[in-house]
């Protein structure tokens, strides 16, 4: 069966230090002021003592149906053989038609090559050489799990199994390969 | 709260007023060229001026617009790319073919009409053998008159089609992918933008028709506005009313109804009744309202998704 990474975030855990975006920024030398990954906080909502506060890691959901391959003109955002949205930096002619075609805003114009930029899960840089992402590897919380959820041994589809996930906006049909679990979120 | 626990939350639009610009010039060169070509092949006036700056300003805009769009890239320099990796699947990539060829047919057109304009000049003006010799190759081209205002008159549709095309296959923007009266097959947005393009594109010929005769013109606008009015009620019906709030609902009420819709509608039913000339205002207010209708979609789309 092919490969399908995915991403698995698990809200509860993560306590917001920003270490994930620090280490994609040096990883993939990411140009000042822009991000592949961040990860906001949502609130804090309600008064004392019913308030509640928790963080999103936020990047490209690598839709399974990306919206942004479909529309990209010169074929340079595409999906690879193990389930994963890329963007070939020298096909690109930068015309971010993709970018409005993406409901997360994951992707921006990288301001040093005027290509489009996003995460790319580590694909080449990492993931290849039997790592997982720069992320993933960094969290603090122990807060991400990343691997391929078609092989039901690994430890993301470990998670899955075990807990109920949710994606984000489904009601666009993208089918993200990013899930959030939000057990034990106030 | 704009910066949220180190992060900006605020994200800025990927397409701006160049894109509008660039949606609106293609609209305009489209109807310039189709009110050229079809008063050049079927009207027994054969209005000389119309012809002309039809003609003309369908190649300076589609040009224009073409420049603006390379310069929005943001690798200008790889525009050429977008010709060699096609993908039959993107609106975008068939857009660059249907756009590049409409524009060499426009300038072609353009050309013939001109040669047609200065040949004339130099029979009656000169009898020497050199002029005759330009008269006679020129004569030769004027063959390929009908051919070019013929296939130009289909990319020129096709041109203004597919500006409303290429942002309804945005199948994830609220706006632009909306579809015409609830029938999904069918999106709204390149119906809206050919009929925008039309009127606007010929606003902009007549405004160089001096006092030359245009009643028909002029009915035939009246037409494309009330057609128009229709549309922008359907939208309004198919669309959240978030998408009409502050700056956009400004723009759409005052620039594309009022300014380009409804005074030009009461200026012309006035001017065709009583045989007053008030060409010139009326044809820049439905330019105008065109540019308006472009930033509005561009923009609000984005916006509110
Ligand atoms: S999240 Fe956006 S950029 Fe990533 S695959 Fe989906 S549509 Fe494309
Ligand atoms: S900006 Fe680049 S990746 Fe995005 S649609 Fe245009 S060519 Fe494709
Ligand atoms: S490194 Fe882990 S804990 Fe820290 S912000 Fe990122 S996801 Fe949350």
């Amino acid at each position: 069966m092919a490969k399908q990474y995915a991403m698995i975030v698990q809200v509860a855990k993560c306590i917001g230090c920003q270490a994930c975006t620090v280490a994609c920024k040096f990883q993939n030398e990411v140009p000042d002021g822009q991000y592949r990954t961040k990860t906001p906080a949502i609130g804090p909502k309600g008064t004392y003592p019913n308030l509640s506060l928790f963080f999103e890691k936020e990047a490209c959901q690598m839709c399974k149906n990306a919206p942004c391959v479909k529309v990209c003109p010169t074929r340079a955002s595409y999906k690879n053989e193990d389930g994963v949205v890329l963007v070939d930096v020298d096909k690109c002619v930068g015309c971010k038609y993709c970018m409005t075609a993406c409901p997360y805003d994951a992707r921006f114009t990288n301001a040093k090559t005027g290509a489009v930029d996003k995460c790319s899960f580590c694909y080449e840089i990492r993931v290849g050489n039997g790592q997982k992402p720069a992320c993933v590897s960094t969290c603090v919380g122990g807060a991400l799990e990343f691997g391929n959820i078609n092989d039901s041994n690994s430890d993301a589809a470990k998670l899955l199994a075990k807990y109920k996930a949710q994606v984000r906006k489904p009601e666009f049909g993208t089918i993200p390969n990013v899930y959030y679990i939000y057990e034990g979120v106030k | 709260m704009d910066i949220t626990w180190g992060v900006s939350a605020s994200h800025h639009l990927p397409w701006h007023w160049l894109i509008a610009v660039y949606l609106f010039l293609a609209g305009v060169s489209g109807g310039a060229f189709l009110t050229a070509a079809l008063t050049d092949m079927y009207s027994k006036d054969h209005n000389i001026r119309i012809i002309r700056t039809g003609a003309y300003i369908a190649p300076v805009s589609i040009i224009i617009g073409l420049v603006l769009l390379v310069f929005d890239l943001g690798r200008p320099l790889h525009f050429w790319k977008l010709l060699i990796n096609v993908n039959a699947g993107s609106v975008m990539s068939i857009g660059v073919f249907i756009i590049s060829i409409f524009s060499g047919l426009a300038a072609v057109y353009g050309g013939i009409v001109w040669l047609a304009s200065n040949s004339g000049k130099r029979i009656t003006k000169g009898v020497h053998a050199a002029a005759d010799e330009i008269a006679a190759t020129g004569k030769g081209i004027q063959s390929l008159r009908k051919p070019v205002a013929i296939l130009g008159s289909l990319f020129a549709v096709g041109t203004a089609t597919y500006t409303g095309f290429l942002l309804s296959a945005v199948t994830t923007n609220g706006l632009w992918h909306v579809p015409f009266l609830g029938i999904q097959a069918v999106p709204f947005l390149p119906i809206l933008f050919l009929v925008s393009a039309m009127s606007a594109g010929l606003a902009a010929t007549l405004i160089g028709a001096g006092k030359s005769e245009i009643t028909i013109y002029k009915k035939i606008d009246l037409v494309f506005i009330v057609l128009e009015l229709i549309l922008l009620a359907i939208l309004y019906a198919s669309i959240k009313s978030v998408f009409f709030s502050g700056t956009m609902g400004t723009i759409f009420w005052l620039g594309v109804v009022a300014i380009g819709l409804v005074v030009p509608f009461f200026l012309t039913v006035y001017s065709l009744a009583k045989h007053k000339s008030v060409v010139v205002p009326v044809s820049a207010m439905i330019v105008v309202g065109g540019l308006c209708l472009r930033f509005f979609v561009v923009y609000s789309g984005q916006m509110f998704k």
